[in-house]
């Protein structure tokens, strides 16, 4: 052990799948012995095999046979590897230590050499981890710790020379019926092959950096126990990680079982730096000794990995009047308003808003399902004016010289004079509208409850229709123009593309509901589908690039910043991903829906949730910089405007945030 | 050891539990079955479906194109491999043309190299032409969800691989940088040290990563370049496939300006004569073949050690 020898294999499950000629038989017996029962396992140099005692008739001993095939043939190089695997025995024989097991004998013929070992009833660490769902006791993970912080001293104590395990795994680390820990595979720690020519693998996860630098010391076996006892806390196997990236895994984010005292302990035995881990495993020993609590007995379901961080932050206070018609937020002294930012006002309507408003000059603008579209003074939420439709209003109003567009649930577009609230026009159609309409040339596009999406040729004072393109089934995703297309999606689970002649240029087919609001930029077309995916197709053709799944409706309406997409869905997640490859930047759990469309500004997403909460996120990061709880749900979508954001809620209020 | 674990689950008097827990069952939207056959989409009631007009075929050079070329280099035998392929189809409906270019570099003894980056290239080849390509070519409906996108196929495929290697070649392993190129989109997927590079105006961009040991311990202040040049184990990968049940592929997708090219090569290639050199030569050879030839013989000039395999695509003006 602690030294290279020739009996390393690739790692893997490979070779168990063809038996070797030469391999020994079941009911073969060595040195009159012992009885071969069967293989264990394979491995470049030979097998392991288990095998029974016979120097004990009357009683089932048994035992592991290790052995090796020499089969170098250069008379140098086979001399060494038999003084590996001589070495592995006589090391072993001068230890006595519960924790390690026991060589019982020693023999050679021919090519072959032989150890017989202590036969270990039981299960590994890897084995354990793989069958336990959710997490290890907390508790016992501590205890095994301290356990193999035992051995591990031993031999680093052994005289005259210290003994460096240099494999350190949990598939090396048995525990046995009394639940004890044994450490198996003495002697074939090595990394890798090392003169050989060309590419190599080497399967790493559990070595310090400095190994490959050569250097074999305790320090060595310390980061390898951090790193199996971060994999056992975690259940993330370092293997399949970056090599020494434990530090971007903070153990409590995975499992929060584990108290603070013991992730600090295996993060410091993490330490690139051999000199900032602990001197010796006593040393390491005493601080898992110290670092327990009361033992977790019950298993936690391991926790999503996400940048989630829910934080508690400060009540506040329902924000003053600003005017006589501004009002408090809808009863606030009920529940726990939950906000580490105060809004600059709230303005309460007589129902739910739902619509996204918009700023224009010093006006903001929003529906509500109390029918009306309100204009407000963006200063203070003053009312401007308020213009009635017959049905509540639902869609979001746009804005287009001097005039504002809004559908309603009374089936009609309505074009209102900005500054007078006064109508202009309204069309009739035959469903509710809930989409907001897009202008482009003169021309008003919108979709309908009944089937339709109207092109309406509009006027100051007049609107007729240019063509209709009719779906049959409701059309609640907002139509977006880009260039000389139109695109919007169905009820039906159809995605149209139309040139603005009414032609359709190309159409694409999700699984369920689109109403997700199409977002076009850099040639993409990126939409959410209650499928569960959010789509990126090519402008051109409407094939995909890409699709993005999550595990709930994508209502929320993508938006671009920085070359990634930003969007919400209805498992509760708030997502970034990469424009053009679709891979995950971050995720964001609220743990509700979040049907919300986000807006980017400066270098925030501001987007709001079911738990009535409006987020503010870090772009790049997905951290959370603010919260703001209001009463109610929220279906709104943030409008954002000189440092202030605009956000309707299903508690009546449009409020009005500090960015 | 992993056999010596499989002995104390094999005769644990516990109930054996080798295999990890299942995955958690993924709640389908209900109702995605019974909407499955959804409304054939309902023909517009005014207007009828026009035919793209076909592109105008005016240059010569708006083909996409490539070169490819592999070399024994200074060893014994070459464990690279590589593919390269382009759809280019005049037909109705006028779909987009679909090239699949990549290279991968085998490793381990006897001839498990060759035979794990040959099953690697084959494997994916396939998927992309089964998944992609043929129902192009067939007229199926691309746009639609139940069709797969090709970084779905991509990952698929090398995932396919990974396991084919692990059955047909234990003990061997490969690295694989492959690119599907559809319109100006290319698609790449990538393990190990092989390389793609996008080549804008002369200027080299290395798109992939090594998944390089010594990258990764320079990455982290443990080496330094120099160090890593001569490090004994400056070959170890630490991804590859064939190597680890659960494979991690790293995904990108890029746009290819006009002009534009895209270099996959070995590492017998960059590992010899340096992002410089490559640049120049594939400015110099404006024909994608000559230019790999010479990147070949410029390799072999100084006296590369290894096996030397270069696919350069060339996007049109």
């Amino acid at each position: 052990m602690g030294q290279p020898s020739d009996t390393r294999h690739i790692e893997g499950s490979q070779g168990a799948l063809s038996v070797p000629d030469g391999t020994l038989q079941p009911g073969q017996v060595l040195q009159s012995r012992y009885r071969i029962l069967g293989i264990i396992g394979l491995g470049g140099m030979g097998a392991v095999y288990q095998a029974r005692d016979l120097h004990f008739p009357n009683v089932t001993r048994l035992c592991a046979v290790k052995e090796m095939i020499n089969m170098a043939q250069d008379q140098k190089l086979r001399e060494q590897t038999i003084r590996n695997f001589e070495r592995e025995a006589e090391i072993l024989a001068t230890l006595n230590h519960p924790a390690i097991p026991q060589i019982y004998d020693y023999f050679s013929f021919g090519d072959r050499a032989y150890l017989v070992l202590e036969f270990i009833q039981g299960r590994d660490l890897e084995a354990l981890l793989n069958s336990t769902e959710g997490f290890l006791p907390t508790d016992q993970i501590r205890i095994w710790g301290i356990e193999i912080c035992e051995v591990l001293a031993y031999l680093h104590n052994h005289q005259p020379e210290p003994i460096v395990f240099r494999d350190m795994k949990p598939s090396n680390v048995m525990i046995d019926h009394h639940r004890r820990v044994r450490l198996i595979d003495f002697g074939i720690a090595k990394m890798f092959q090392v003169g050989q020519a060309g590419t190599m693998i080497g399967t790493e996860g559990y070595s310090p950096p400095e190994q490959y630098k050569g250097i074999a010391s305790p320090a060595a076996d310390i980061y390898a126990l951090g790193a199996t006892l971060h994999h056992m806390l975690t259940k993330r196997d370092p293997r399949l990680e970056p090599p020494f990236s434990f530090d971007q895994r903070a153990i409590r984010e995975y499992n929060s079982n584990v108290p603070e005292a013991f992730a600090a302990v295996v993060m410091r035995s993490l330490s690139y730096d051999p000199e900032q881990r602990y001197a010796s495993a006593d040393a390491m020993k005493q601080s898992l000794e110290a670092s327990g609590t009361t033992p977790t007995v019950v298993a936690d379901a391991p926790r999503a990995a996400t940048n989630a961080a829910p934080v508690s932050t400060p009540v506040v206070s329902p924000p003053p009047p600003a005017s006589s018609s501004t009002r408090a937020p809808a009863d606030p002294s009920t529940g726990t308003p939950l906000s580490s930012t105060t809004p600059i006002w709230a303005f309460l309507s007589e129902d739910a808003i739902r619509s996204t408003p918009i700023v224009v000059d010093d006006t903001v603008y929003v529906g509500s399902y109390d029918n009306n579209l309100w204009a407000l003074d963006v200063k203070d939420g003053s009312l401007r004016w308020k213009f009635a439709t017959e049905g509540g209003i639902g869609a979001s109003p746009i804005y287009n010289n001097g005039t504002v567009y809004i559908g309603s649930s009374d089936q009609r577009m309505y074009a209102i004079d900005a500054r007078m609230g006064r109508r202009r026009w309204s069309h009739k159609t035959e469903g509710k509208i809930f989409t907001k309409p897009a202008v482009s040339v003169g021309t008003l596009y919108f979709g309908s409850d009944d089937g339709k999406l109207y092109a309406l040729k509009s006027t100051m004072s007049s609107a007729r229709e240019a063509w209709v393109y009719s779906l049959m089934v409701p059309i609640r995703s907002s139509p977006s123009v880009e260039g000389d297309c139109i695109f919007f999606g169905s009820d039906g689970g159809e995605f149209v593309c139309l040139e603005l002649s009414g032609e359709m240029k190309w159409r694409f087919q999700t699984r369920r509901r689109i109403m997700s609001t199409p977002l076009v930029t850099e040639r993409i077309v990126y939409v959410g589908s209650d499928d569960w995916y959010l789509y990126a197709l090519d402008i051109e053709q409407g094939y995909p690039i890409w699709r993005y799944r999550t595990r709930g409706a994508v209502i929320s309406s993508p938006v671009f910043a920085d070359g990634k997409i930003f969007f919400g869905s209805a498992d509760g997640l708030i997502y970034a991903v990469d424009a053009l490859s679709g891979r995950d930047v971050w995720k964001y759990e609220v743990g509700r829906p979040v049907t919300s469309s986000p807006a980017i500004y400066h270098e925030a997403v501001y987007i709001g949730a079911a738990d009535g909460a409006v987020y503010a996120l870090h772009t790049k990061t997905g951290d959370l910089l603010w919260r703001f709880q209001s009463q109610g749900s929220i279906l709104s979508s943030p409008c954002v405007v000189n440092d202030v954001v605009y956000i309707g809620s299903d508690d009546r209020n449009l409020y009005a945030l500090q960015a | 050891m992993d056999f010596i674990r499989r002995l104390f689950g094999l005769q644990s008097s516990e109930t054996p539990h080798s295999s990890p827990p299942p995955a958690p069952e993924e709640i389908e939207p209900d109702s995605i079955k019974e909407t499955q056959p959804l409304a054939q989409p309902e023909l517009p009631v005014v207007h009828t479906r026009r035919l793209t007009p076909p592109k105008p075929y005016s240059s010569p050079n708006r083909r996409v194109k490539f070169g490819t070329a592999s070399d024994i280099g200074g060893r014994g035998n070459n464990e690279d491999a590589a593919l390269s392929l382009i759809s280019n189809t005049e037909v109705t409906g006028d779909p987009p043309p679909i090239g699949i270019f990549m290279v991968a570099d085998g490793m381990g003894g006897h001839q498990n190299g060759e035979f794990a980056s040959s099953i690697t290239v084959r494997t994916v080849a396939q998927a992309v032409i089964r998944e992609i390509v043929i129902p192009q070519l067939e007229e199926r409906d691309m746009n639609s969800a139940d069709q797969k996108t090709i970084p779905e196929v991509l990952a698929e495929a090398m995932s396919a691989a990974n396991t084919a290697v692990q059955l047909e070649v234990p003990g061997g392993g490969t690295t694989a940088t492959c690119a599907v190129v559809r319109d100006d989109l290319a698609y790449i997927a990538h393990v190990g040290d092989s390389r793609a590079y996008l080549i804008v105006d002369g200027n080299l961009e290395l798109i992939t990563r090594d998944h390089l040991l010594v990258r990764r311990l320079q990455e982290l202040g443990q080496l330094t370049a120099q160090e890593a040049d001569v490090h004994p184990q400056r070959n170890v990968l630490y991804r590859a496939i064939g190597q680890s049940d659960l494979l991690e592929v790293d995904a990108a997708t890029r746009r290819l300006p006009p002009s534009s090219r895209l270099l996959l090569c070995s590492d017998g290639l960059w590992g010899v004569i340096g992002d410089e050199k490559i640049s120049e030569i594939v400015a110099r050879y404006p024909d994608p073949q000559e230019a790999c030839d010479e990147l070949i013989a410029a390799a072999n000039a100084d006296n590369g050690p290894d096996n030397i395999t270069v696919v350069l695509v060339q996007m049109p003006d």
